[in-house]
């Protein structure tokens, strides 16, 4: 029984195998009994194995394993709130994110009110600021046409020059 | 019956046709817009490790002081222009590790891909009309920042 | 939502009330279904301490993209993907510290097993549950990473071929060929152990 019969039983296994090649496969099996006694013996693998199946207890107590989770989450939303390049824009996260829906919008926006109205009150109705997933904001300022996109992307970046003939295919 | 066509007749249908190749040139070149983008460093250094790099230049400068960054000083690293068609794509290396794809969708709003790393990074679809300017940005080293600008200049 | 409302409440409300920074939801979503994600990523890892870490690790980042679970699945089953695949990060990270054995090569290529004739293999038969369960561990550790992955995506998260093939980064054949050979090696050795235990038992 060469390679390509042998995957090809598998893949009848499986249910992976289409139309003609699956009659191919039954008519092989028809005539062959090493083939089904393979096919026995792949089926009887794949029961065993489901048996098997995630029958497994997490071998910590509730309560240890979540609270590392939930410090761990708290870390990570402090670092990215200090990351943040617009001081008050941090403030303003920290507002908006237990409401939840700002976190979880896909792109929401909202016109910044009392927040930016404390720092510069003629421009507040200028200014757009929309959330998108917990890892870019965008801020837009109207009156100069100022639109900028914040990216959690990472910060190794190197500002070594391109080479000459920088135009890329 | 033989065509004649006088020499003051030729002389203008030369003229016209002349006329008409340059203006479909303009044309053409009317229809390509250019665009200029950079790559900035944000930093409270008062200058940058490398001297090639510059302060921006005021209009930039302007534009970044109106997003109120914790940063004082910008510096330039790379500046590129290049036109766009109708339709068109370019890509442009601001760095070796990062490059911006910019397509034309429509002759007013372009399709920015910020590619690091081979990886495509962002990508956003945004009215830039000339005057407006499309900055991204991100963390860098010891609480720096790099900033890509884009901007319409004709 | 309180503890009492959050323990008879769907995954679906608790998906939804943790969406909006409801972190006890999202704790009764973690104590429904911890168990399945930690023994995922032990059947991969094969390791105890590596497992816990990595389903922890799952479940944050399962909090920071819940704006990105459309609901297209179960929260079990999204959790579980993202444990997968932090597992498999975490493997790949791990061979490249390791020099390749001879068995490794020998897999890609086709090892003894692929030639051997079908070995009879019933390993449930007389078994209790839990000794089965041991025969299987002891099997799975004993395949390389990349066979018992294709085992535990195809048999455990029941994927087809080419969605093992995206996740593990290879051609169609190369998962059929691992998953052939694993599961070859799989009828081996629980052949292997139910005669020595046998012999044992004599």
């Amino acid at each position: 029984m060469n390679e390509e019969l042998q995957l090809k039983l598998q893949a009848y296994c499986d249910g992976e195998l289409a139309g003609h090649n699956a009659g191919e496969v039954e008519a092989w099996l028809a005539k062959d009994p090493d083939a089904r006694a393979l096919l026995a013996e792949l089926q009887n693998t794949r029961a065993a194995l489901r048996q098997f199946g995630d029958d497994l207890t997490l071998p910590a107590p509730r309560d240890f394993y979540w609270s590392k989770i939930q410090r761990e989450i708290r870390r990570q939303e402090n670092r990215r709130t200090d990351e943040l390049p617009v001081p008050w824009l941090a403030a303003l996260r920290r507002f908006l994110m237990p409401a939840g829906a700002v976190a979880a919008a896909l792109l929401g926006v909202f016109l910044v009110g009392e927040q930016l109205r404390q720092n510069d009150p003629s421009r507040a109705a200028d200014m757009e600021v929309a959330f998108s997933d917990s890892d870019t904001f965008t801020y837009r300022d109207f009156s100069s046409g100022t639109t900028l996109v914040w990216l959690s992307y990472p910060a190794e970046i190197e500002f070594a020059e391109p080479d000459p003939g920088d135009i890329l295919d | 019956m033989k065509l004649t066509i006088s020499r003051g007749l030729q002389a203008r249908c030369v003229a016209s046709a002349l006329a008409f190749f340059a203006l479909a040139g303009l044309a053409v070149q009317a229809a390509e817009l250019k665009y200029e983008a950079r790559l900035i460093w944000a930093t409270n250094d008062k200058k940058s490790p490398d001297s090639k790099h510059k302060e921006v230049d005021p209009e930039i400068r302007k534009k970044l002081d109106t997003l109120n960054l914790k940063w004082a000083n910008y510096f330039e690293v790379h500046r590129k222009q290049f036109s766009l068609a109708k339709g068109a794509v370019e890509k442009v290396a601001m760095s070796d590790k990062c490059s911006i794809e910019v397509r034309d969708v429509d002759g007013k709003k372009v399709e920015v891909s910020l590619i690091g790393k081979g990886e495509q990074v962002w990508k956003g679809t945004k009215l830039l009309p000339k005057g407006d300017i499309l900055v991204l940005g991100g963390n860098a080293p010891n609480s720096t920042a790099w900033l890509v600008t884009l901007k319409r200049v004709e | 939502m309180s503890e009492s409302a959050n323990s008879s409440a769907s995954d679906e409300a608790l998906v939804q009330a943790a969406r909006g920074g409801d972190m006890t939801a999202f704790e009764e979503i973690v104590a429904r279904h911890r168990d399945k994600i930690y023994a995922r990523a032990y059947t991969m890892m094969r390791n105890e301490e590596d497992a816990v870490d990595l389903s922890q690790e799952a479940w944050v980042k399962a909090w920071q993209r819940l704006s990105q679970f459309q609901g297209e699945s179960s929260v079990a089953t999204w959790v579980t993907r993202i444990v997968i695949n932090l597992c498999l990060d975490q493997l790949r990270r791990q061979k490249r510290h390791r020099a390749e054995s001879i068995e490794e090569m020998n897999e890609e290529s086709g090892g003894v097993e692929r030639q051997m004739p079908a070995v009879e293999v019933n390993p449930t038969e007389r078994l209790e549950r839990a000794e089965l369960r041991e025969r299987i561990d002891q099997a799975l550790a004993q395949l390389t990473y990349a066979h018992r992955t294709v085992l535990v995506l195809h048999e455990f998260q029941g994927m087809e071929y080419k969605e093992i093939a995206r996740t593990m980064d290879c051609s169609i054949g190369t998962v059929m060929s691992r998953l052939f050979y694993a599961r070859r090696k799989m009828a081996v050795l629980l052949a292997d152990l139910k005669s020595e235990n046998e012999a044992d038992a004599k």
